[in-house]
């Protein structure tokens, strides 16, 4: 596949309610599908909200689980691919939560991501309540190969590297991100992405939880970073724009950095930091 | 196709030079977060509006008239409350000053006759006792504004500000009850900035605080330092950094700001929920977190 058209989903989210953050999300896929979408994203948590704190002991679920089958309907109704965020119940250990991405398609459920990077300082407290995940994931799907991250992923570059490095061609990362940290992942958005010759669609919430005002300004990069589109600051909205995969390679020609890896500075990178 | 870089913000400034500047945020942005926050919390809250208590300093003018802007001047009422020993027509002029200039409700409410019987009911009052004198009124007040936002569905939107809530500076259970605080992460200077900014008048803005328990008290002489030279400890110590650090930049000596740095760790009891026994599975105060408001 050349071109595909992904919707970023930019919502605000009601705390705890996962039903009406389901019926809304659902409602989302039917107007972004409409629009023309192959691929409608969401944010981190998207459908119990971020900020839940003890909450989140009854708001996991299993994934495959509840929210995902509703969720299922509507992607397989719309044929539709959708990516949304959910606190995940392990199926095996009592009282084990991850902090989870969900790929969906036209056929159902295809799988899932689990954070590897849990933010624990300042106002967050995932740490607390999340498990890490285990390893980067990345879809061979019929709209490219896609690799999840969510979030406080992107501050770590080892994440989009090595699902580059598996084949990635359009690393999404999902967010949950308040104001005062807009700066950030406004230059790592673009760093991941160039760094890595791949498209980035990155999608954050909006909306106020615990006073935290989620900053929107979602956004899809292209491979050398620039803006393909960019989504409101602060407001709900929902944009569409193009991947190209074709632009990859002219990409890599100009700036050839996964070309130029060294590996062996990534063992070395590995050495050095067993120990700090 | 370019990206968009902006500049990094005082939220995350690590380079630490104390100077006024470094007190200087993007108001119109500042204004902005603040005025979607009231709004949001209302909104979400069910409540019809937002009643304040108007002391006419700046503090409680700015949470009003920000308040105004946010969700109109029709859903905010201001109580002006003022009582017989420290009475300043002063106060009560530029409270309703920032009434009409901001187009919302003010009512004033002599409180004088409460206190009053208040005092009398008490078998051990002392009048001479400034400070617990002095709380009765501000507790007043707050019983005052809760009647008001119970019977009148609505919230209180107090007007605490970072550098007093910091330090100690508030009665507790006192001024600072209410149901939000939109100026409590700014500092007394950057709410006067920000009161200068969405157009509070600068006879109110800029005039000397004062908590007013008894007459003639003010801040400055309560605490020993200006609110410009304060502000720039806290900032300071918000930001970890050494008390010689603090003190070597503005010229102080370690004593000044490490009375600075006590007076805020020492009341913490006055920011908390009370101090409880960790006796069972769940404590509130400890272990309990929960989200502030659900849908």
């Amino acid at each position: 596949m050349r071109g595909i058209n992904v919707a970023l989903a930019q919502i605000d989210c009601e705390v705890g309610d996962k039903e009406s953050n389901v019926e809304k999300m659902k409602a989302i896929v039917k107007e972004a599908t409409k629009r023309g979408a192959q691929l409608v994203i969401f944010p981190e948590l998207s459908t119990t909200g971020y900020v839940i704190r003890d909450l989140v002991y009854e708001l996991a679920e299993l994934v495959p689980g509840p929210s995902t089958s509703l969720m299922e309907e509507e992607a397989k109704g719309c044929r539709a691919y959708v990516i949304f965020g959910i606190p995940e119940r392990s199926e095996r250990v009592e009282g084990v939560i991850y902090n989870t991405a969900v790929l969906l398609g036209p056929d159902g459920y295809i799988g899932k991501y689990r954070k590897l990077y849990l933010p624990t300082h300042g106002v967050f407290e995932e740490k607390r309540y999340f498990r890490p995940g285990g390893d980067v994931s990345v879809f061979d799907t019929p709209l490219g190969r896609l690799g999840l991250m969510i979030c406080y992923d992107i501050f770590f570059p080892e994440v989009s590297r090595l699902m580059r490095l598996r084949g990635a061609q359009l690393i999404v990362c999902i967010s949950a991100s308040p104001a005062g940290r807009r700066e950030f992942f406004e230059v790592l958005t673009a760093a991941r992405a160039i760094e890595n010759n791949a498209f980035l669609a990155y999608v954050n919430l909006v909306g106020i939880e615990d006073g935290l005002e989620f900053w929107g300004g979602s956004r899809l990069i292209n491979p050398i970073g620039g803006l393909v589109v960019k989504a409101k600051y602060d407001e709900e909205d929902l944009l569409i724009g193009q991947v190209d995969y074709a632009d990859l390679e002219r990409a890599s020609i100009a700036v050839p950095t996964v070309r130029d890896l060294r590996a062996d500075l990534l063992r070395r990178l590995s050495e050095a930091s067993e120990v700090l | 196709m370019t990206v968009e870089f902006i500049l990094f913000t005082q939220l995350t400034a690590i380079d630490l030079r104390l100077t006024s500047d470094i007190l200087k945020l993007d108001w119109p942005y500042v204004e902005e977060r603040i005025e979607r926050f009231i709004k949001d919390y209302v909104r979400r809250s069910g409540a019809f509006g937002v009643v304040l208590g108007l002391s006419g300093g700046v503090d409680s003018s700015t949470a009003a008239a920000l308040s105004s802007i946010a969700i109109g001047g029709d859903k905010v009422l201001g109580l002006i409350l003022p009582e017989g020993e420290t009475y300043d027509p002063a106060d009560v002029q530029n409270a309703k000053l920032v009434a009409d200039r901001f187009g919302f409700r003010a009512e004033v409410i002599d409180i004088t006759p409460v206190l009053n019987a208040f005092y009398k009911a008490l078998p051990i009052f002392d009048s001479s006792d400034k400070i617990s004198k002095g709380n009765v009124k501000v507790r007043t007040r707050a019983a005052c504004i809760y009647y008001y936002a119970n019977k009148l569905n609505m919230i209180v939107c107090g007007s605490s500000d970072k550098s007093e809530v910091m330090l100690g500076y508030f009665t507790k259970w006192g001024d600072i009850a209410a149901d939000i605080a939109p100026l409590m992460d700014l500092y007394k200077t950057q709410v006067r900035q920000l009161a200068l900014h969405i157009g509070v008048p600068p006879e109110v803005a800029l005039r000397p605080s004062t908590p007013a328990l008894w007459p003639g008290q003010t801040a400055k002489e309560e605490l020993g330092l200006d609110y410009d030279v304060l502000d720039l400890i806290l900032y300071g110590l918000e930001r970890f950094m050494r008390v010689d650090e603090i003190a070597e930049q503005l010229g102080l000596s370690v004593e000044v700001v490490e009375s600075v740095k006590r007076r805020w760790l020492t009341r913490e009891h006055k920011r908390r929920m009370p101090l409880t026994v960790k006796l069972e599975y769940r404590t509130i105060g400890a272990d309990f977190r929960l989200p502030y408001t659900l849908p």
